[in-house]
């Protein structure tokens, strides 16, 4: 039996879901660079070690796996990112200051920005403890590296970031270049930088990442990866865009691949007017440069 | 460290490349494993493990051809063996060792041990131990529990009770971890430094996660990028001076153009001075003795807080 009436009103509530989520997102239409730059890439590490696999109840060799980041590969890639001169953002989990402080000292003094990347790798459901692991982990970054965090890569709720003192997120990807997210409420907005998954080192070499299954293995080797990365750093280059690079230090501290890394930073430089700012210097940039022009901007203006 | 029970199982920082020694000065240390399992998933050696064409060829011309060109090269490998199947390979593991290949264990029948008790692992520990005893008429020094193709990871299962086992039974390594890429100790228990010597393995030098994984008809072909995963992992270890390690199985690694794939990454390996090749017992030995635990093992005491709604 079909009713006209509830049909219409299906495409109804798809449309009103669509336009509120769209109204969400903000996007900066004449986005430019200071004359010199035509691209800025930001290199991120998510620095969770054997955190989140922990988190999830993982075998000991699982957890083992991801000591290789703390133990080993967060080294490497301070070594790799300081012998190019770039600033590096690592999003690390507030509780890795008490597994990795050394490493995350070496980091700061090195003049790379520690970011929050969750207390425990995870957003708590209720509110409150939510809030607890927010305060937790920028208290811990603080505390450990005499700086307060100033952005996350995460999914925690706009108004506690805010009310944290957060400038940006680095998450999801609505568009290549900066953009502005608020909350469902219109309110709370929050630059965000995207990432990719396809510019993301675990989504090519780690196995049974996110859950995927066996026959699902994608993992594969550095030259390849090198240039698709390098096409994604070309096609953003030409048009002056953005690129954010997502390693893991379990993942990419492993030789073969901090070697790959090394070529591909070594070919981007040699193009003039390539910018490796760490993302907070990046953020600013954006936020003074280009900031939000209020709710609603996004919808007045594109529709 | 900080050290932090059920989280970490070694020191917060790996040796540097200057730090670590070689024998004779060599410049790297390559360490092979050439793993005999058949087992295709957590419950070890099954029936249909053994009852299929590819069987027969890694325990006939796979075991064979690889003999042939590790002996060409002049390369000893650490042969892995599940006390299942040690009486099944027994005149070719007998002939390995003769040749100077190590003999390791690799289970009782290469199973998930992560949910028995740890009398009824103990029972199995020791059991493999004499079985393989017997058969090679020496006793195995090291042990190994690689990843199967069914495996959820692609990272080996052991229980929480298996490296004091194999501490108690005298085994001098354990011949798969993944917390750093040398050698390095597993600490049991913080306060006594009670450690057991683990040898990295890394499942992008494995042979089975790229020949037709996970198996055979279904899975998907990608010899190439694991010779170039070997190649720029031992060209960076080489240049670092660390180590490299590699895992095949003669069932797959022996098959036609994958074993020219093998031929070419050893010929471009030896033509490299400086590279020292190792069994597992012979790298433990080495490792034991130029960097004991009491000296190389940089341990912390925990700094972690417990608190209501965070993880402890």
């Amino acid at each position: 039996m079909s009713d006209a009436g509830q049909l219409t009103r299906e495409i109804e509530t798809l449309e009103a879901a669509a336009k509120s989520y769209d109204a969400r997102y903000e996007f900066i239409a004449d986005f430019a660079y200071p004359e010199g730059t035509q691209i800025a890439v930001n290199f991120t590490c998510d620095f969770d070690a054997m955190l989140f696999r922990r988190f999830l109840n993982e075998t000991p060799m699982q957890l083992a796996q991801g000591e290789f980041g703390g133990r080993v590969g967060i080294w490497r890639l301070l070594d790799l990112f300081g012998s190019h001169d770039i600033k590096a953002t690592i999003f690390t989990p507030g509780r890795i200051c008490e597994l990795y402080p050394q490493a995350l000292v070496a980091a700061a003094k090195g003049g790379h920005e520690i970011a929050d990347h969750m207390w425990e790798h995870h957003v708590p459901k209720d509110l409150q403890l939510e809030h607890d692991h927010i305060v937790k982990s920028t208290r811990a970054i603080e505390s450990t590296v005499g700086k307060r965090p100033v952005g996350t890569r995460s999914r925690h709720t706009h108004s506690l970031l805010a009310e944290e003192g957060y400038i940006y997120n680095s998450h999801g990807s609505a568009a290549h270049g900066p953009h502005y997210i608020r909350d469902a409420d219109g309110e709370n907005c929050l630059l965000n930088l995207p990432f990719h998954y396809a510019i993301d080192d675990a989504m090519f070499y780690n196995f049974a990442w996110l859950s995927s299954e066996n026959a699902a293995q994608r993992i594969t080797d550095p030259d390849r990866v090198l240039e698709l990365w390098w096409a994604a750093f070309q096609q953003q280059y030409r048009q002056g865009g953005y690129l954010n690079i997502c390693l893991h230090p379990f993942v990419s501290g492993r030789a073969l691949r901090i070697e790959m890394l090394d070529r591909l930073i070594a070919r981007m430089k040699t193009l003039p007017g390539v910018w490796f700012p760490s993302c907070e210097e990046f953020a600013r940039y954006c936020l003074d440069a280009f900031p939000s022009r209020g709710p609603n901007s996004h919808t007045e203006e594109s529709r | 460290m900080p050290w932090k029970d059920g989280y970490t199982i070694s020191d917060e920082k790996s040796l540097t490349d200057g730090e670590l020694r070689w024998p004779d000065g060599k410049r790297c240390c390559v360490a092979v494993t050439v793993d005999l399992s058949l087992a295709s998933g957590p419950r070890g050696v099954t029936v249909a493990d053994l009852q299929n064409s590819s069987a027969i060829f890694g325990l006939h011309e796979g075991i064979e051809h690889l003999r042939a060109l590790l002996e060409r090269f002049a390369i000893k490998a650490t042969v892995t063996v599940p006390a299942a199947m040690a009486n099944i390979l027994g005149p070719s593991i007998k002939a390995l060792h003769a040749a100077g290949h190590e003999i390791a264990a690799q289970g009782f029948k290469h199973e998930d041990v992560s949910e028995l008790s740890l009398e009824a692992e103990r029972e199995r520990l020791d059991l493999t131990t004499r079985i393989l005893t017997d058969v090679v008429g020496q006793r195995p020094e090291g042990w190994y529990s690689l990843p199967r193709p069914g495996d959820p990871f692609a990272v080996g299962t052991i229980s929480p009770n298996t490296m004091d086992l194999l501490i108690d039974a005298g085994y001098s390594y354990m011949g798969n971890g993944l917390s750093d890429d040398i050698p390095h100790y597993w600490v049991t228990d913080f306060e006594s430094r009670r450690a057991m010597l683990t040898l990295p393995y890394y499942y992008h030098f494995d042979d089975q996660f790229f020949l037709m994984f996970p198996a055979k008809g279904t899975g998907l072909e990608h010899a190439d990028a694991l010779f170039a995963n070997w190649v720029a992992e031992f060209d960076a270890q080489y240049k670092r001076g660390r180590y490299f390690n590699m895992t095949l199985h003669p069932h797959a690694v022996g098959w036609c153009n994958r074993l020219k794939l093998l031929e070419d990454f050893l010929e471009h390996m030896c033509a490299l001075p400086g590279v020292w090749n190792a069994t597992g017992a012979q790298v433990a030995r080495h490792w034991l003795e130029n960097h004991p635990a009491g000296e190389s093992l940089r341990l912390e005491a925990s700094v972690w807080r417990d608190y209501p709604g965070s993880l402890s």
